[in-house]
């Protein structure tokens, strides 16, 4: 890996479940850096590991071995943190002040309002929101009117975009997005990959994805590919075509083994 | 289908589970209130009835005092045909004297002595019957009472103001013929013919029997000969009849503990109702895309309906045995914890066992019946979405219906005046609270947003975790309706009762208060006897003694220069007391007695006389043949009548002889409380059927019965609450394992187990303080309405029970708190990335 400034690393992750015959490795010594500013996607067939290396880089998961760490230029010093070995408290309160998540299902909390719902880790941390910042955020997200609405009023494309705008409100060293697009129309999703992609542009963000789309990789500054539960290639810049390309690479490098899924 | 069905219902044990314990408890509760009240009139009928009874023989009194049979009698019947034995049977005055010097009050003391023989009358639990002076026997309630077992001394009270030191030697339970009560002392036959008599014959007096017990092989001969032999002085009764007549009253007093006893358990079922149609509620919601699949894999309305039902049929069936064996053993345990002297007897009729059945299967069949007619509304397209729900039932009929019963009921109690309050306008007012009751259950789930939504916006800032909880009470109003309405339905009846107790209680305080001055000495007739003329004299002779009241009261006409006339009561007292020993509440004029006679307001607004006016006072007289008197007076003022002061009040003096009069209380005042309390102590240490007692001990003895009655009230209603609390651990329950996705994601955002655990019990405690605010509000007003109809007190005239009220919402947070506490557990431990994963 290189030696660039990262937000995120981890260093021989490996998570297993099970034992004995039904013994699986999910995860198989990755050893990865995701860069500040950077909106990095991970890509890989179903059963990859791409969506434990996400959770245990969340913590969320605990892995069975290796490190990581958490690097956060806003915090200073003492931002770098590493999370194995972190009681479950701490861990919450690092998933509350310095990551974001964006998930497939949205994942809103029914009984709040848009409102509400973006400011939740902030008021789960006790924390006012920064009036000018989450003014920013919400014309960002295009979500002005809609302030009042409960989750249930809104469409799919505008519930993740409340998700996205719940994501950064706390200024995270990492916003975490898991198949952000998956339960959307294409247009929707454009929508919610623009933005994604205007943070780290407009507001050095660092966003990691998880998808198995090569339009919303497209939007990525690096795509990681992942197999069997190993890193099995890069690349920087990517086009849509280009991942697909190397999609086609790694699955006739795998035929005969297995199938590459487009489910999650 | 029905397989697909019972396999969904083994994965979600749980679940099951819940509404199974919410069938159990409600079944077991009805089944324990029939066994108990099946047990009770079992018990109160039982191993009573003599065998050795042919007939009866007891005097046709001309007199209410010349009842007795002369001795004589019995040797003429012992010699009839057919009567193998006579036994004069003697009843006497007789009070066992307690560890305090005074009587109790376990039996009824003018007729609680008796002669000791070998009949059925009689059986012993310990010890041997008396056989000489010195020796006596005691019935099992009263020597339990007064503390004695065999081989204490004993001191019994007896009638022409004597009293009896003896060893207990026995003591038995009694087995009563017909409308006789239990006597507590028997004596040997020879002590008992010197000792027992009325309370006021003299020592000297001779006394015959009260009745003669015959036996004999042929009941009819018997019955003839001794009614042939006797003439018309005297009433013969067949051992049969006596015996039927008996059965019939044990019937009608278990019949009155089964009614008493079905109301409640009537209430405790309709908590249990809410409970389970909620809990079934729940678990058909939860699986809508089950149902959805079934759907969309070609299962017809029918069938889904059809599936949902059998499986209520199935849940109410295992619900309902195992609530019946528990009701039954509820019951049975609860038997045995009564504290009933005697043999008890354990019934468990097939009915009760039926009644558990039909209770569960029916309840859970209608409770369901709703819940399958939307389960198979259920689009197929449901089973693609995540977020799929169960289509709902529309409120608006249901408020609308629900403020039609509360504005009706209303109405009705409104129609109704507390100056005409006559027995159908009673009975109307009672049945619009009911109705208005019941349209506030109806109306409870618009209620839940109507109070619950705005508190999100009037507490200014609410922490997350506080707004979470309220959002999601609301989030279901029916769900949070129905389970706090099962606490509602408890908790307003324990409020109801016990506003109608306050309210008796201030009242009778203030009665109490404004006409017994605070530093007076009250003197009561023991055991609910009356005050005798030596008692008074014996007051009056204590010089500490400045003014004694001792009103005595009796039957009087009152008619009105105008021919007006009313059948009322007088009170009579020494005029000097009054005003100092005892006030009356004067509406109008004075209260000088010498001058004439005060009215009670009542009866002053029903004949329409003023302060001035005359009027005549019709005395009966007692006598061989009845008559009246009548005394013309001059009406001094008006009184509002009071318990201590019934009716007119007028002077002793003014009473013309021969005219009954009664009084069990005294007041004295001297310059002295003290003085005068330990003076009046003395002078009635001899006198164990006079207690001698200040005006708190008054107002406590009064006021005793009430607290009885609604600590028992607030037991059995206590059991309709438990069903409640369980209703709010099982909505809690489930509503967490349906947030489990939410839960995981609240997790995953940063809330910490605590503030997980935090935000359930906070939605418990508001669950429950709101269905113990409601419960409060309604039951003070249904209570309001309940002392109305009993007292004609204006509705809103009630005495609020704060103390009962604080301590019911101090209950319901703390119900919130435990109810909460295994859901808050489980909602804590929500499994984050099985909540996010997609699927």
């Amino acid at each position: 890996m290189t030696n660039f400034d990262a937000a995120v690393s981890a260093e021989d992750l490996t998570k297993r479940y099970g034992s004995g015959d039904a013994l699986v490795t999910a995860l198989d010594a990755v050893t990865v850096a995701f860069g500040r500013g950077e909106l990095t996607a991970i890509m890989g067939p179903s059963g990859s590991g791409k969506s434990t290396l996400m959770h245990c880089l969340a913590g969320l998961d605990t892995p069975t071995a290796g490190r990581v760490w958490l690097d956060g230029s806003r915090h200073g010093d003492a931002g770098r943190v590493e999370l194995s070995g972190l009681r479950d408290d701490a861990l919450t309160a690092l998933r509350r002040d310095r990551m974001g998540f964006v998930f497939q299902a949205f994942n809103l909390l029914p009984t709040l309002t848009a409102w509400e719902n973006i400011t939740l880790p902030l008021d789960l941390a006790g924390r006012r929101p920064d009036q000018s910042f989450a003014d920013t955020v919400i014309d960002a997200v295009g979500l002005r009117n809609r302030l009042h609405h409960r989750p249930a009023q809104l469409s799919g494309g505008q519930q993740q975009r409340v998700a996205c705008a719940r994501a950064l409100i706390s200024r995270p060293d990492v916003v975490f997005a898991d198949e952000p697009t998956g339960a959307l129309d294409s247009r929707a999703g454009a929508e919610v990959l623009g933005f994604l992609r205007r943070s780290v542009d407009e507001l050095a963000q660092t966003v990691v994805m998880v998808t198995h789309d090569p339009v919303a990789a497209s939007y990525a500054d690096r795509v990681l590919f992942l197999a069997d539960g190993k890193i099995v290639d890069e690349l920087r810049e990517p086009s849509a075509d280009r991942v697909l390309d190397r999609i086609r690479s790694l699955e006739s490098a795998a035929r005969g083994t297995r199938t590459v899924g487009v489910g999650a | 289908m029905l397989r697909a069905m019972l396999r969904d219902l083994r994965a979600h044990l749980g679940r099951v589970a819940m509404t199974l314990a919410a069938i159990v408890l409600g079944v077991a509760f009805v089944v324990a209130t029939w066994v108990v009240s099946d047990s009770a009139a079992a018990t109160v009928s039982s191993g009573s009835y003599r065998t050795d009874l042919a007939a009866v023989v007891e005097s046709r009194p001309k007199t209410t005092t010349d009842r007795e049979i002369p001795v004589e009698v019995v040797a003429r019947l012992a010699a009839l045909p057919g009567v193998t034995r006579a036994e004069g049977v003697r009843e006497g005055y007789a009070a066992l004297i307690g560890t305090s010097g005074k009587i109790g009050t376990t039996s009824f003391a003018e007729t609680a002595g008796t002669d000791w023989d070998d009949s059925q009358r009689f059986a012993l639990t310990s010890g041997r019957g008396p056989q000489r002076t010195g020796e006596i026997a005691l019935e099992a309630q009263a020597a339990a009472e007064a503390g004695l077992t065999v081989g204490d001394p004993a001191r019994v009270l007896l009638g022409g103001d004597r009293s009896d030191t003896a060893t207990v030697v026995g003591v038995f339970t009694y087995r009563a013929t017909g409308w006789e009560f239990d006597p507590a002392v028997a004596f040997d036959a020879d002590t008992a013919t010197r000792l027992l008599r009325d309370r006021d014959l003299p020592p000297t007096a001779v006394t015959g029997f009260a009745r003669i017990e015959l036996s004999g092989a042929d009941e009819r001969a018997v019955v003839a000969a001794a009614t042939a032999a006797l003439g018309a002085g005297f009433r013969v009764e067949s051992g049969s009849d006596l015996r039927e007549k008996q059965a019939e009253n044990a019937r009608s007093d278990g019949d009155v503990i089964r009614k008493a006893l079905l109301a409640f358990a009537a209430v405790a079922l309709l908590a249990g109702v809410f409970v389970i149609a909620n809990t079934f509620t729940m678990l058909v919601t939860q699986r809508t895309r089950q149902f959805a699949l079934l759907r969309a894999v070609g299962a017809r309305r029918a069938q889904v309906r059809r599936a949902v039902l059998t499986e209520a049929v199935v849940l109410g069936l295992v619900g309902s045995t195992l609530g019946v064996a528990m009701g039954v053993g509820l019951g049975l345990l609860a038997m045995r914890l009564l504290p009933v002297v005697g043999e008890v007897a354990y019934v468990v009729s097939p009915w009760a066992v039926l009644l558990g059945y039909a209770v569960g299967v029916i309840v859970t069949i209608v409770a369901a019946y709703g819940s399958a007619r939307r389960a198979a509304r259920v689009s197929p397209m449901a089973a693609l979405r995540t977020d799929a729900t169960v289509p709902r039932r529309s409120l608006v009929l249901r408020t609308v219906v629900g403020l039609l019963a509360i504005g009706a009921g209303a109405a009705m109690v409104a129609v109704t005046s507390p100056e005409d309050l006559t027995e159908p306008k009673r009975i109307l007012a009672m049945a619009g609270a009911v109705l208005a009751w019941f349209g506030v259950l109806l109306t409870a789930p618009i209620l839940v947003s109507a109070v619950l939504a705005p508190l999100t916006r009037l507490l200014r800032k609410p922490r997350p975790v506080t707004r979470i909880a309220l959002r999601n009470a609301v989030r279901d109003p029916r769900r949070t309706a129905a389970t706090s309405s099962a606490l509602m339905i408890g908790l307003s009846l324990v409020c109801a009762f016990s506003t109608v107790g306050q309210t008796l209680s201030t009242e009778t305080t203030a009665q109490i208060s404004s006409a017994v001055p605070e530093n007076a000495v009250v003197l009561r007739a023991a055991a609910f006897g009356t005050l005798d003329d030596t008692a008074g004299a014996a007051a009056r002779a204590v010089p500490e003694v400045t003014a004694l009241a001792a009103p005595r009261s009796g039957g009087v006409e009152v008619v009105a220069a105008n021919g007006r006339s009313s059948d009322t009561e007088f009170t009579s007292l020494d005029p000097a007391a009054v005003g100092s020993a005892i006030r009356p509440r004067i509406t109008s004029g004075g209260s000088d007695l010498r001058r004439g006679v005060m009215l009670a307001q009542r009866v002053g607004t029903e004949l329409g006389v003023k302060t001035g006016d005359q009027v005549r006072l019709r005395f009966p007289v007692e006598g061989d043949s009845p008559a009246t008197v009548e005394v013309p007076v001059t009406v001094v003022g008006l009184h509002e009548g009071s318990d201590l002061l019934r009716g007119q009040l007028v002077d002793d003096a003014l009473v013309p002889s021969g005219v009954y009069r009664y009084g069990d209380s005294m007041y004295a005042v001297g310059a002295d409380a003290s003085v005068l309390r330990g003076a009046l102590e003395r002078a009635f240490a001899s006198r164990p059927d006079v207690l001698v007692q200040d005006r708190e001990q008054l107002l406590d003895d009064l006021l005793e019965p009430y607290q009885l009655v609604l600590g028992l009230v607030y037991v059995l209603l206590g059991a309709a609450v438990v069903i409640a609390v369980f209703g709010v651990v099982n909505t809690l329950a489930l509503s967490v394992l349906e947030r489990t996705r939410e839960l995981g994601v609240f997790r995953a955002l940063g809330a910490s187990r605590a503030l997980v655990r935090q935000t359930v019990r906070r939605e418990s405690v508001v669950i429950s303080l709101y269905g113990g605010v409601l419960g409060i509000g309604v039951g003070v007003l249904l209570g309001g309405v309940m002392q109305y109809v009993i007292l004609a007190n204006p509705v809103f005239g009630m005495s609020v029970p704060w103390l009962t009220a604080g301590v019911a919402l101090l209950g319901m947070g703390l119900v919130g708190v435990l109810a909460a506490l295994w859901p808050a557990r489980r909602a804590a431990r929500a499994d984050i990335l099985a909540a996010i994963a997609t699927e």
